[in-house]
């Protein structure tokens, strides 16, 4: 992982060093967003032959820390910053939407979870499938790590902010979730509906509340969970004006609706999509 | 810094035997004295040089890693420059199991208990088998095949881990779930130790086949002359007499499973309440239940969170306090070994 990220930055040095002429932003973070935020560089380059954009990851945890330090222009992170770089005085721009969904194991016999439901499953106060009319078959948990963006919105939407149960399977990643729920029976889990619909023979898909997750859904207010994605950048430590213009432009030009529809081929929604629910997420 | 070299016989040495200071081959006593051309003694220099910057580069890495896990590390318990955590007590992150990080609760125990443990298990495992094959090639097997033994370990020493993590996340965990659990999960010790054992054995094989090949032959002849039979030739004697050299295999097997991220992370279930589940458990036979329960340890903790953390912040720190962890038990590994393979020359 390390490897990688520092091969990234190497590329990203070598871009930068590469194109002296023209104005550079450098884009760190989330490697969730990192493909859509690259195809969005593609597109601007294009558009834009002044302006050199360099895409890496390193993690949401990795995009907050350099933004906030000075050490790339824009930030992507799944999650919003830690107070301590609100304080620094970054500044936040929610650039799609990232709609969530619960997938259990195929074999489990339930289609549908109510919100109390499925927090309690998380909790760890209902433990076999038979209480929610399933299979008798004990549940088990897999859920992402303590400092995973996805845990995060679970935590949020689904739990209530309560504490996940003791007994649980922990993967790293959305791939390694979808491998564990698929080959576990008794598995739930919650992951971007992108990989449901990805893995479709795999596992299943659990409607929430009655509403099974679909982009429908999201935007007509009835599927309440889902979050941002999120682009922040820190204007005290853009000096070059040219360089805060070709960052701002770069924004503007990803909430464009132009660029927006195409985000859902990605598995996003555009923001303006839920605009108007003010979901602090 | 020794003087370049100086190209002429040198003083017989004490045997009476004539030395090129050079380190070419020993010419004969009549041999004429030669010179080395300028550009040669300059070229020996330089490369005297580069020798010497390669190896201090690599003392100073290896100095300038400790230093950097040592600064951040200490950081959770010391405050220091540049760090927005709280300072924490030793106790509170040594000897307590609560690890919440979110929650500003940071107790490691159930990672070092995690890592002992399923090193532990692994070479419980890993240990007899790979002394054992190491007999095999060394004493019993014919010529082909102890050549062809020894390639397939090479190839296995040689395979990433992330393969092993594969296999066992892919094939090993739902075989076994199926197999003995009724279908629940069987991440945990059991597995974990079984992946990590696959492959700790290669090291330990070939260490212990070279512990027993390098034995004087009269041992075995000897054991055999007086009577007694393979088997306990084998027991009495070979193991006793090439006991250090397979404690230094097995520590150096210890040190690779310790260190191993990948392969574990991907088949423990990285729970890292497991010791409190534990505690909670009625089961009736917990340490069974320990075996196939999702556990964690601070290699597959650190895989997991360290990218996402922020720099600075108490749970970073903490961490990297582990990292430090890691780095010191590893050193304690290396220290041991030395020791060992000290032994044997006494």
């Amino acid at each position: 992982m390390k490897i990688r990220f520092m091969a990234r930055a190497i590329l990203a040095g070598l871009l930068v060093t590469g194109a002296a002429q023209a104005q550079t932003v450098t884009v760190m973070g989330s490697t969730a967003l990192g493909p859509i935020v690259k195809k969005a560089a593609e597109d601007y380059m294009k558009s834009h032959p002044g302006v050199q954009i360099a895409v890496s990851g390193g993690g949401s945890m990795t995009g907050l820390n350099q933004v906030t330090s000075g050490g790339c222009q824009i930030g992507i992170s799944d999650v919003f910053a830690t107070p301590d770089q609100e304080k620094a005085g970054i500044k936040n721009h929610n650039i799609v939407v990232q709609p969530f969904t619960l997938v259990a194991h195929p074999g489990v016999g339930v289609k549908n979870l109510s919100a109390q439901q499925a927090e309690q499953i998380f909790t760890g106060k209902i433990v076999n499938w038979q209480e929610v009319g399933g299979q008798n078959r004990k549940i088990v948990r897999v859920i992402r790590p303590e400092s995973s963006g996805t845990r995060a919105v679970q935590k949020k939407t689904i739990l209530h902010d309560q504490e996940f149960a003791k007994d649980v399977l922990i993967q790293d990643s959305t791939g390694a979730v979808v491998a564990a729920v698929a080959t576990t029976p008794g598995a739930i889990s919650f992951v971007e509906l992108e990989h449901l619909e990805k893995n479709k023979n795999r596992i299943a898909g659990i409607a929430y509340n009655g509403v099974a997750c679909s982009n429908e859904a999201v935007k007509s207010g009835k599927y309440p969970v889902f979050s941002f994605g999120h682009a922040y950048t820190n204007p005290a430590k853009l000096g070059d004006p040219k360089v805060k213009q070709a960052v701002e432009d770069f924004l503007a030009y990803i909430l464009s609706p132009s660029f927006q529809r195409n985000v859902i081929k990605a598995g996003y929604l555009p923001v303006d999509y839920v605009k108007s629910l003010k979901t602090k997420l | 810094m020794p003087q370049a070299p100086e190209v002429s016989i040198a003083a017989a040495s004490e045997g009476g035997y004539p030395v090129l200071e050079d380190g070419l081959s020993p010419a004969g006593a009549g041999a004429p004295a030669f010179k080395h051309s300028r550009l040669q003694r300059l070229a020996d220099r330089w490369a005297h040089l580069g020798f010497l910057v390669c190896s201090l580069l690599v003392v100073g890495l290896i100095g300038g890693i400790l230093y950097f896990l040592a600064t951040r590390g200490l950081a959770a318990f010391l405050p220091m420059a540049g760090n927005t955590g709280r300072t924490l007590s030793f106790s509170e992150v040594f000897l307590s199991t609560d690890w919440a990080p979110s929650s500003d609760r940071f107790g490691i125990l159930p990672f070092i208990a995690g890592s002992l443990g399923v090193t532990g298990l692994a070479l419980l495992i890993a240990a007899p088998a790979g002394v054992l094959t190491g007999v095999f090639i060394a004493k019993m097997a014919p010529a082909w095949m102890r050549n062809l033994m020894r390639q397939v370990m090479d190839l296995l020493v040689g395979i990433p881990s992330v393969v092993y993590g594969i296999f066992g996340l892919t094939v090993v965990l739902p075989l076994v779930s199926r197999t003995w659990l009724a279908d629940a999960p069987a991440s945990g010790f059991a597995v974990s130790a079984l992946i990590l054992a696959v492959m700790i054995v290669p090291t330990i094989v070939s260490l212990s086949t070279d512990a027993f090949e390098s034995l004087p032959a009269a041992l075995d002849e000897g054991a055999q002359a007086l009577g007694s039979s393979r088997w306990q030739a084998i027991w009495r004697v070979l193991i006793p007499a090439a006991r250090p050299r397979l404690l230094t295999a097995m520590v150096l097997g210890l040190g690779r499973a310790i260190g191993e991220a990948m392969a574990v992370q991907m088949v423990i279930g990285n729970n890292p309440q497991w010791v409190a589940l534990m505690r909670e458990s009625t089961d009736r036979a917990p340490f069974l239940r320990a075996l196939f329960t999702p556990a964690a340890t601070l290699t597959t903790e650190l895989v997991q969170e360290l990218p996402n953390t922020a720099a600075g912040s108490t749970w970073n720190n903490v961490l990297f306090a582990m990292g430090l962890l890691l780095y010191l038990l590893t050193m304690v590994l290396i220290l041991a070994t030395r020791r060992l393979g000290r032994g044997k020359e006494a």
